[in-house]
């Protein structure tokens, strides 16, 4: 190299290395030091209203309020699917046989923020405030709707009355997953502000958990969380010590930007990164890190799963074997392999296969799967599918270490689903009239077209949107002239609630049953969600039962599980029960778990929850996340 | 017709303008196949694990409508939102993050993409300019064709992959910008100030590649033409330097256009630059505005949407009144 090129290499090579150290250096953005700082990618991405902290409207809580800021009576053990007490002081007495009377204990000891302690005053407070303005605010609906009456029988006990009856009380009025439905207010702060408090902004909160917020941006990209010094004090202090001292909430941005920040160890958590994109990050920096070392590498325990719903009140969707045939012509196979790199756990129920619902729903629907046989003797499910899918990808190239092998496969892969056989779905279609044209594409019995119209997600959810793509293409070669369509955020919600727009979609609210309470998801269906087949948005909105389920049976068995408390083995069998008139008659099909794609980078941290150190869900935006931040240890970098 | 006339006249049409531009926007969103009450249901529902019953939702939506200023006719509705934009410039609270004030967002918003915006455009249009017109005023120059290479290869590069490539180079293989920004909080200090201005350079910097070659091209073309013209041929033929007949000759003809061109544009920065504010996670009024379309915030999209509208006919109402004094051609007539 000539002298110049020296003397302009040096200063360059200088400012490298140097902003290299700046980007990964000893402190953060924010200006805390980056070994006691553990660093989130925000769920839900930039908000546009970041001063708004009031539970009681509409807020950004997934940036550390759900997680850190509030506490509730009862949270979610995601390792085992069962509920323990956090700030309750042990589980509510029930005082009558209709389960629409309790009696809650609140711990003693427990201090807000600012050094108040935490009483029935506050509770009293909340729900006073939530029906007083309700038609004022925006975020109090789980209040109204659930609550008859309360009273304070002492500073630490409330009894209160519930509209229903409620055999999930705890999760109700405490928390099921990642929702939060009811969030206690200071009275102290709230009680001054009269009927101000409907546009209080709340932006300096009194919290109950063992975090504050020290700072946050006001251009809503990032929050910034510091570990409270009396943090045994605080409503889930009790679980440990929380180890970082700074817990920072950021948007990235896209996941192009986000990968590069994620090599440069610029954060440790991130939410739903693409597979192939985790790929690429970790084979630049090994300190990042998938669930599981081998297939299907993420985490596989969300409460939902994925499936494809169908509007079973119109033509041609109303007709079981055009549902059947459309099961029988999706290749899962190669759909999963080529929009999720064969990451997948496939599920033939409406319920997401987990440690903890496989005991209670797919163990025990083993035999009902394998014995299902359709109407002219054909056995549809493949409980070979799992293996399939292994020797399907070794012989596309992938390392033979990384795959599970042995009984790793039922528990990576799941038990099984159904078969890819086209023309098994050309004789049920056969049998309905309805048969291929010149064209290639089915035709409906008269000789009309027969077009399937498939809303699913754009970008905004990536995944789901090559997914979908994957499904299309997967229906359109075994001859159904599907179009689809991608669709942004809000015209997904839309079409998904107007019956006269919605024809079938991708989506998981219908598939939401994390452990045996299935009602907490099943609920809705009921005829009191059932719209006219032609009702538009203008006129009648869906707010539930997007499946559009109108079989009495099913209703029925609904119904009698409002009468059982959520423990009993007869909830689980009715559970059962549902599953199999859904899967009888396709009512929705059933894909897969959802994959939760989250990556950790143990560069400034390590003892994430993983496959071999499971002790709670990888979530950052579940009550999983207590569990992680007691659980983690600096590396001291 | 005088000049008081002419004034008049261009200052009622930009009036009419303003108003039917303001009442076709007031349509728009309600032609979207997205409802906002619908967003928002969706979302507590999805929190509140499908438990909340038929009533439950309805007496929701019924007051989610209402405090929405969802009630009544469409055409009451229009009525209403004449009244407040028009009179009092009052778009009301967003559906999104109801109550807050969309005005308070906007204001937040539009510091921020003014500042980026302006100053990249303006540099954009400045370097282009000059480098395109000596482009032009020397195109039988081989240095002309180098220069006009540099327009030719940075104008057709897609916006993102400029941005991408910016983004690699200078935050990822050369780390010397940040790969998001992260602005300080408080009261602006020096520190502050300088902390925005770091931030800002990479977006900045992108910006000015993707509008600088489109400059460059134009103003070569234009210098070109105008150095054909005989008034310059006639002030070669007086003896004038290369440097005045570039500048006070070529320049100052060939500038008419381009000075249109940067007006609009700089009317146009309302709109935000929305994958700017992507990719490189900057504060604007484009980022907003995606996000209100995609959720059905009819308030924000009007309020965003009429600034927009402003914007640009205040900018073409200058050009109109300010040409003639540019232009004397114009002027006589």
């Amino acid at each position: 190299m000539t002298r110049l090129g020296s003397y302009l290499a040096a200063p360059l090579l200088g400012l490298t290395l140097a902003t290299s150290a700046v980007a990964q250096g000893a402190m953060t953005d924010v200006g805390t030091p980056r070994s006691e700082t553990l660093i989130v990618q925000t769920f839900d991405g930039r908000t546009s209203n970041p001063s708004q902290m009031n539970p009681l409207n509409r807020y950004a809580h997934w940036r550390g309020f759900r997680e850190l800021g509030w506490s509730y009576l009862w949270e979610m053990d995601t390792a085992t699917g069962e509920s323990y007490p956090e700030m309750a002081d042990g589980f509510p007495e029930v005082l009558n046989d209709d389960y629409t009377k309790f009696r809650v204990k609140i711990r003693p000891g427990i201090y807000w923020s600012d050094g108040e302690e935490f009483t029935v005053d506050d509770m009293i407070y909340t729900i006073e405030t939530a029906f007083k303005y309700r038609d004022q605010l925006t975020n109090v609906t789980n209040y109204v709707t659930f609550l008859e009456s309360w009273e304070k029988i002492d500073d630490y006990t409330i009894e209160v009355e519930t509209i229903n009856s409620s055999y999930d009380f705890v999760t109700r009025f405490g928390v099921y997953t990642w929702g939060s439905h009811i969030v206690w207010l200071p009275e102290h702060v709230f009680a001054p502000l009269g009927d101000e408090v409907v546009s209080y902004q709340n932006n300096d909160p009194v919290l109950l958990g063992p975090y504050t917020i020290k700072e946050y941006d006001p251009n809503g990209f990032w929050q910034l969380w510091e570990r409270r010094e009396d943090w045994e004090r605080s409503g889930w202090g009790n679980l440990g010590e929380p180890m970082p001292k700074y817990i920072l909430y950021k948007d990235f941005g896209t996941e192009e930007t986000r990968s590069l920040a994620f090599v440069q160890n610029q954060y440790d958590i991130d939410t739903f990164m693409s597979p192939d994109t985790i790929e690429a990050a970790q084979a630049r920096n090994p300190a990042i890190e998938t669930f599981s070392p081998v297939f299907p590498f993420h985490d596989m325990n969300d409460a939902c799963g994925w499936g494809v719903y169908f509007n079973n009140q119109i033509e041609p969707y109303n007709i079981r074997e055009l549902r059947w045939a459309l099961a029988l012509s999706l290749d899962l196979e190669q759909v999963g392999i080529t929009a999720l790199n064969g990451q997948f756990k496939p599920t033939a129920l409406p319920v997401a296969d987990t440690p903890v619902t496989r005991p209670i729903f797919h163990e025990p629907m083993r035999d009902f799967l394998d014995g299902l046989t359709l109407a002219d003797g054909y056995k549809p499910f493949d409980n070979q599918f799992n293996q399939k899918l292994v020797e399907t990808l070794k012989a596309e190239g992938v390392d033979p270490a990384k795959l599970p092998e042995g009984d790793g496969i039922v528990d990576a892969f799941g038990y099984g689903w159904w078969k890819y056989d086209p023309a098994q779905a050309e004789k049920l279609l056969a049998s309905v009239g309805i048969e291929k044209g010149d064209d290639g594409f089915y035709q409906m019995p008269d000789g009309s077209p027969l077009v399937l119209e498939f809303a699913y997600p754009a970008d905004w959810n990536k995944i789901l949107q090559r997914l979908g793509f994957s499904m299309a293409d997967s229906w359109r070669q075994a001859g159904f002239n599907v179009q689809g369509r991608q669709v942004d955020n809000g015209e997904f919600n839309t079409n998904m609630r107007t019956n006269a727009r919605f024809q079938m979609t991708i989506a998981w609210n219908q598939q939401c049953v994390f452990n045996a309470n299935w009602r907490n998801n099943w609920r809705q269906w009921t005829p009191q969600f059932v719209l006219p087949a032609d009702s538009t948005d203008a006129d009648q909105r869906l707010d539930g039962n997007y499946a559009r389920i109108i079989d009495e049976r099913i209703f029925d068995l609904v119904e009698q599980g409002a009468t059982i408390p959520t423990d009993a083995p007869e909830m689980a069998d009715l559970g059962r029960q549902i599953q199999e008139i859904v899967v009888e008659e396709m009512y929705m099909l059933p894909l897969m778990s959802i994959p939760t794609t989250i990556p950790t980078n143990s560069t400034y941290w390590t003892g994430y929850p993983k496959q071999d150190n499971f002790y709670a869900l990888p979530y950052t935006w579940w009550s999983s996340f207590k569990q992680t931040v007691v659980n983690i240890e600096p590396t001291g970098r | 017709m005088g000049v008081a006339g002419f004034i008049a006249k261009r200052i009622a049409l930009y009036f009419a303008v303003l108003f039917i531009a303001l009442s076709i926007t007031f349509l728009l969103p309600r032609l979207m196949p997205v409802n906002p009450v619908d967003t928002y249901i969706g979302e507590l529902q999805s929190r509140a694990s499908s438990t909340l019953d038929p009533e439950g939702i309805a007496e929701l939506r019924e007051n989610l409508e209402s405090l929405y200023g969802l009630k009544g006719s469409l055409f009451e509705q229009y009525i209403s939102y004449l009244d407040r934009v028009i009179f009092h410039f009052d778009f009301g609270p967003s559906f999104t993050y109801f109550p807050h004030p969309v005005s308070d967002m906007l204001a937040n918003a539009i510091p921020w993409t003014m500042g980026l915006l302006l100053t990249a455009t303006i540099i954009a249009w400045l370097l282009g300019n000059a480098v395109g017109l000596v482009a032009g005023y020397f195109y039988k120059k081989r240095a002309a064709t180098i220069l006009e290479f540099v327009g030719i290869l940075l104008y057709p590069i897609p916006y993102y992959i400029l941005a991408i490539t910016v983004l690699m180079l200078f935050a990822y293989i050369f780390p010397i910008f940040p790969l998001s920004a992260t602005f300080p909080v408080g009261e602006m200090t020096l520190q502050k100030a300088w902390m925005i201005f770091y931030n800002s350079l990479l977006p900045g910097l992108a910006l000015v590649l993707a509008g600088f070659g489109w400059n460059i091209l134009s103003m070569k073309a234009l210098a070109i033409a105008t150095s054909e013209e005989p008034y310059v041929t006639f002030a070669r033929l007086k003896g004038t330097s290369d440097m005045t007949r570039m500048v006070r000759y070529v320049f100052r003809n060939a500038l008419l256009p381009q000075v249109t061109a940067l007006a609009l544009s700089l009317g146009l920065i309302f709109n935000g630059a929305l994958l700017t504010e992507i990719i490189f996670s900057y504060p604007g009024i484009g980022l907003i505005m995606r996000q209100a379309a995609s959720g059905g915030d009819y308030n924000v999209l009007y309020g965003a949407i009429a600034v927009s509208i402003f914007a640009v006919a205040t900018a073409a109402l200058v050009i109109d009144l300010t040409y003639p004094l540019l232009d004397p051609r114009i002027r006589h007539r």
